[in-house]
């Protein structure tokens, strides 16, 4: 295999899965007494095959548990194929947990010197590295101090440097690079692009669709450890987000009206606090329902009902009352009642929700009037200050 | 996954060795001397046991030395299992972040104990000297008797290190297992003439000669206390045991890996 290269064959791999895991051994021998030994196996990858050239850039998306980490493991050797081989070319270095080598009472020279044994480097190769890398990490007042007082900051720093130091023909990446402070991510990325241009291979495990396109040209899209979609970096990009919304529509709530109708609402507007019709509401902003109620039945209605709620647009019920259960006076009309709800919320997750409105006599069981799902509200954070202000303006002729 | 020539591996143990002396004794006074106070306590405490209370210490000359000869090897073998146990536990996140040869973790834990015995051995002829206990031709053996008992005490490391992995209770046995082993085995008492006067049972003498760790006590007598060539027999038992366990832990830890790397 050429350096740089990567050929992974019908790769499946199964953890076990232990549902009420026996640790102890008095567990194990009662259960086997008891044959109920409970072991079941979770393919994490099934059947996975891909090929890669040596100096391209790959991403592995797919939502969590896809195993897109357990291919990374997989490649960097960690991991066995239960079945199927992988096989690579060259060094490999792999970013799947930073500084994981460290020791806290070693100072951070002496844990680079451990860390370039681990690696497989000997000591000549080492020492010639270390100020390569303390100079990276902007270490240097520090690689006399044990490692357990580093923030947590310079310790990644370290770590970054390190594991991208040696040089590596194939470079893992998972989900690492929110390292350091800006200006060290930075260069995080600005080493990653130089390992491109190198002719390196990389290949990027992220969330972050916008690090995938702009690193990669070519993304592999697991699904429940299989191989969904394997191609430009745009085609698979454009599939993966098209289907997670599609998932989204397709659980969302659509909105649906049943009842008797005998008491319906009319009509319904909703304001905002100073009373202009509106959808979008700030945190410290009231939410006012304002209806027009009707009602066919000829003679006056008493104890009505009348409720409200307020789903998630995945359809899961966040809020759900009426004026009996919060102890506020029942509807009590005849022809026609015009009622309002001023709905005081403290918003912890701004987001789009859908209002519903009910009208029922539970006392008659009846169902007037439903409307779930029913009005779109955003919720939104309360506005920052308005970036400038005006002082003064003059306007003067002569 | 890079290929790991001998060499390296020879560099990946060295630095894990130079890695847990430097820890151990980090923010301890007395540091590396801890090795050779923890037995020279215990021999103390054993000494007034069986010369004052037991009172059978009394037939061998110079108790103290004999016991301090049996101690030094015995505290390097309990010392390595205990640490080698949880070694893979320990580290468990390293382990599943890179790759490198897992065997080295045991396998450095008994190599750091090593070096504390030789140290302690060094030490331990001194004072048999003092007391006119001059040491033999037969010194020069000390050396590959202690390569078979690493290498019988790396076995064993390897598998302990592996069991604990599935079951915790191997922590806790070990140290339950060496109490009994530690009386087991002829430190505190010889395994000949004196030891059938002290034991009062010639078969049960001749039992605990297939103690793993009797040849080397043996030959640590032999060699260290009396001065004379260590008996055949305790060369057939070291050996034997050695090659049983480093066969035996190899082909488990070989076996068990790929399962213990999704375990941890």
């Amino acid at each position: 295999m050429k350096p740089g290269g990567i050929l992974m064959k019908n790769v499946t791999l199964d953890y076990r899965l232990y549902h009420d895991r026996a640790v102890t051994l008095r567990d194990t021998m009662l259960n086997f007494f008891n044959r109920k030994t409970r072991i079941e196996h979770f393919r994490a990858l099934n059947d996975v095959s891909f090929n890669i050239a040596p100096g391209s850039s790959v991403a592995v998306i797919g939502s969590n548990g896809a195993g897109k980490s357990t291919t990374l493991k997989i490649l960097a050797g960690i991991y066995k194929p239960t079945s199927g081989t992988s096989e690579s070319g060259g060094r490999i270095a792999s970013l799947l947990d930073l500084g994981v080598g460290f020791h806290p009472d070693l100072t951070g020279e002496e844990n680079l010197m451990l860390n370039g044994a681990l690696l497989g480097l000997d000591r000549n190769e080492m020492k010639k590295l270390v100020p390569e890398i303390v100079e990276f990490a902007q270490l240097e007042r520090f690689m006399d101090t044990p490692v357990k007082y580093y923030s947590s900051g310079m310790f990644m720093r370290l770590g970054f440097s390190l594991a991208t130091s040696v040089d590596p023909d194939i470079l893992l990446i998972d989900e690492v690079l929110a390292v350091g402070d800006v200006g060290f991510q930075d260069r995080c990325y600005e080493r990653i692009c130089d390992f491109q241009e190198k002719g390196r291979t990389i290949i990027f495990v992220s969330h972050d669709l916008e690090a995938v396109s702009r690193l990669c040209r070519r993304a592999i899209w697991l699904h429940e450890g299989s191989i969904k979609m394997d191609g430009s970096v745009e085609d698979v990009l454009s599939g993966y987000i098209e289907n997670v919304q599609k998932k989204h529509i397709a659980e969302a709530a659509t909105p649906t009206e049943w009842g008797t109708r005998e008491i319906w609402f009319d009509s319904v507007i909703l304001r905002n606090t100073d009373g202009t019709p509106s959808g979008t509401f700030r945190r410290g902003e009231k939410i006012v329902v304002d209806t027009l109620i009707k009602s066919r039945l000829p003679s006056t209605v008493d104890n009505v009902v009348f409720g409200f709620s307020i789903h998630r647009i995945d359809g899961e019920t966040v809020i759900g009352t009426n004026n009996l259960e919060m102890n506020q006076p029942l509807l009590s009309f005849r022809g026609s009642v015009a009622s309002r709800i001023e709905i005081d919320l403290s918003i912890a997750e701004p987001g789009t929700y859908l209002l519903g409105l009910a009208l029922t006599d539970p006392e008659a069981n009846k169902d007037y009037h439903w409307q779930e799902f029913f009005y779109p509200v955003t919720l939104l954070e309360k506005r920052k200050d308005t970036p400038l202000k005006l002082s003064e303006a003059v306007w003067i002729q002569e | 996954m890079s290929k790991w020539r001998i060499g390296r591996l020879f560099l990946l143990m060295q630095s894990l060795v130079a890695k847990d002396l430097k820890v151990r004794y980090k923010r301890s006074i007395l540091g590396f001397a801890w090795f050779l106070l923890k037995p020279l306590f215990s021999m103390v405490v054993y000494y007034f046991v069986f010369t004052r209370i037991l009172r059978f210490g009394g037939a061998i000359p110079h108790f103290s030395l004999f016991l301090l000869t049996g101690l030094l090897p015995w505290n390097f073998f309990s010392s390595s299992l205990s640490a080698s146990t949880s070694s893979l536990l320990d580290n468990h996140r390293l382990i599943r972040s890179i790759y490198f040869p897992r065997m080295t973790l045991p396998a450095a834990e008994v190599t750091a104990n090593l070096i504390h015995l030789l140290l302690a051995l060094l030490v331990l002829e001194i004072l048999l000297i003092t007391f006119g206990h001059y040491p033999g031709l037969s010194i020069i053996l000390i050396l590959p008797a202690l390569a078979l008992l690493t290498i019988m005490t790396t076995g064993i490391a390897l598998l302990l290190s592996i069991g604990n992995v599935f079951y915790r209770d191997v922590k806790q046995f070990i140290e339950v297992l060496l109490l009994a082993w530690f009386y087991a085995s002829p430190i505190i008492y010889p395994l000949d003439s004196i030891g059938v006067d002290i034991i009062q049972s010639p078969r049960l003498v001749q039992i605990l000669k297939f103690n793993p760790i009797s040849g080397f006590m043996e030959i640590m007598h032999s060699i260290f206390y009396a001065g004379t060539w260590p008996p055949l027999w305790s060369w057939i038992s070291l050996s034997s045991w050695s090659i049983v366990f480093l066969l035996a832990g190899i082909a488990v830890f070989r076996k068990a890996e790929p399962v213990v790397v999704k375990e941890l």
